[in-house]
């Protein structure tokens, strides 16, 4: 297979149309703009629509549509763009459409929104954090997979680095098991048969076709997200067999805490690394595991202290969590920021264990 | 168009350690307007003709601030392990003095840096890195087309590292020029050529294949 030269955010939009992505719906918005942009582009040429909505909230309700007539579909923008869209989102999580939302995000800032269920009801977002561009192809697929298996939302958690860095890749497909037809979508078959699909009523059905009423509808979907937690938590983790300090970040982040565990390994340090790729639901079991021996457990985001609750809910003993990240944008308030550094992050690990032997 | 895998020794400077392969990185430093970013894209595009893996960005709030323009490229044989943004490197292109701090303090020592004739008196430090002076812009004007200079450095950096092919390095220049440019292509092909022949191959080069040596 050819190797091709592309960004994060073209190789993103190829991955889900060969995923089977045939409508997107967004508004432009740094640095989520190029996605949408390329999806304009190259949507039309696979029998796909691609709409410029003159809103984050109309984008994301046109993708519920699509989807909900069985389509592959997807919105997206950066986190604050999905802040608009929580209400869409959480419809699609409690009416069971699946649906991919990509957030191409200009910071950290994003990871409560996207873990705790962004709006109203007992659900979650399943969320995938790929930490650089041949990551971000797999999940791309990943995510149009699993929102179908379940018939929920997922969010595609990216950001500056991932959209724009170019890499060579030669857009390799995953091999996903087969899921059932989509008995449910909306495609006009039933029509006048009196058995109307995706009637959306709390679970209070119809008349002559009653359901299971609201406290069982929604109880069921709280139970389908606890069956998505038992079984879909992903991380990575490196050097966690001896480490002292291990340190614990997402994303782009992640991938660059491996680079510095591994360097600071060379030269002899005892440090592991543990990142979590799918944020929700969290691999709270792994950290607990990987986290036994250590010392001291650091968490590295670009955030005032967001994951760090997941890590401190997780770890054997919680009072060994430090923060070693922050607040960090770059001058234009569009990207990460100078924290987004090896020689910071290196330099941050080692005060904190220097600082805790005194 | 080269479709044969390069598999000849490059010449890298000081390897970063940890990665478990060699990966050669590359700063390309000068001020916009300069084709910086049309020589980073060309390499990458070159040593993916050549079967190579690559990595290319750019710093991207630097150009907010106006005039400094930062390529980044890494090369390799094996998948790269090389960060988005690259802490240190071991090569650099130097179209310019200016703003060269942000490269320059980021050069491993013993740094392989090709530097444009007339600024590289102005590069500090340069006594702990392996520099080599090369007169870019008088000969692109020498050829007639002074705005090549950047070309020039991008056929004497792929002959002197053998990082790319020559040929390879000519077409990835030529698929990128827009429609409305084309004129420009033979002028920038021949100052690729020139910038080639200018120069002696490095004599420390390497196996990218090969693992690195702890």
């Amino acid at each position: 297979m050819t190797m091709r030269l592309m960004d994060g955010s073209e190789a993103i939009v190829e991955a889900a149309i060969q995923a089977g992505l045939r409508f997107y719906a967004g508004y432009p918005m740094s640095p989520a703009t190029e996605l949408l942009e390329y999806m304009a582009e190259k949507l039309p040429h696979h029998e796909g629509v691609c709409i410029n909505a003159a809103t984050e909230i109309e984008g994301i309700n046109m993708a519920l549509g699509a989807a909900a007539g069985g389509f592959r579909a997807a919105s997206g923008s950066c986190g604050q763009g999905l802040a608009l869209m929580q209400e869409a989102i959480a419809e699609a999580a409690l009416n069971e459409t699946p649906i991919v939302i990509f957030n191409m995000a200009r910071n950290q800032q994003d990871y409560f929104q996207a873990t705790r269920g962004g709006g109203w009801g007992d659900y979650r977002t399943i969320t995938l954090a790929p930490k650089d561009l041949h990551e971000a192809v797999e999940h791309a697929q990943l995510a149009f997979h699993l929102a179908d298996k379940y018939r929920v939302p997922v969010i595609f958690m990216g950001d500056n680095l991932l959209a724009r860095t170019q890499m060579g890749t030669t857009l390799p497909q995953l091999d996903l098991a087969p899921l059932p037809p989509k008995d449910w979508q909306l495609d006009g078959t039933s029509g006048g048969t009196g058995k109307s699909r995706q009637i959306w009523t709390f679970g209070c059905g119809k008349t002559n076709d009653p359901g299971p009423g609201p406290s069982k509808h929604w109880e069921r979907i709280a139970a389908k997200f606890d069956a998505i937690a038992e079984v879909e938590a992903r991380y990575e983790e490196g050097f966690t067999d001896d480490a002292e300090t291990l340190v614990v970040a997402f994303g782009s982040g992640g991938k660059f805490v491996e680079h510095v565990v591994r360097e600071m390994r060379a030269d002899g340090h005892k440090v592991g690394y543990f990142r979590p790729v799918t944020l929700w639901p969290y691999p709270g079991e792994a950290l607990e595991r990987a986290s036994q021996g250590c010392k001291r457990v650091l968490v590295f985001e670009l955030n005032a202290g967001q994951m760090i609750d997941d890590v401190r809910l997780n770890v054997h003993d919680r009072k060994l969590v430090k923060a070693i990240g922050g607040v960090s944008f770059d001058e234009s308030g569009l990207n990460l920021g100078p924290l987004m550094d090896a020689t910071v992050i290196r330099e941050r690990i080692e005060l904190a264990i220097h600082g805790a032997s005194k | 168009m080269s479709c044969t895998p390069n598999r000849k020794p490059v010449a890298l400077g000081p390897p970063a350690t940890g990665r478990g392969y060699l990966e050669l990185d590359l700063f390309i430093s000068g001020i916009g307007g300069q084709g910086i970013q049309l020589i980073g894209k060309s390499l990458a595009l070159a040593a993916i003709k050549d079967s190579r893996h690559v990595m290319l960005a750019g710093e991207y709030g630097g150009h907010m601030r106006g005039g400094s323009s930062i390529g980044t490229v890494v090369i390799g044989a094996k998948p790269l392990k090389a960060l988005p943004i690259l802490p240190h490197a071991g090569s650099a292109i130097a179209m310019s003095h200016l703003f060269w701090e942000r490269v320059g303090s980021r050069l491993r020592p013993g740094s392989f840096v090709l530097a444009e004739e007339t600024v590289a008196a102005d590069l500090p430090d340069m006594e702990q890195h392996r520099l080599v002076k090369l007169p870019a812009t008088a000969i692109a004007t020498e050829l007639g087309s002074r705005m090549a200079a950047g070309m020039v450095m991008l056929g004497a950096f792929a002959a002197l590292t053998g990082a790319v092919e020559i040929d390879s390095a000519v077409a990835a220049m030529a698929e990128q020029i827009p429609s409305y440019r084309r004129q420009h292509i033979e002028a920038n092909e021949r100052a690729i050529r020139a910038g080639a022949a200018s120069v002696t191959p490095m004599a420390f080069a390497v196996d990218l294949d090969a693992r690195e040596v702890a």
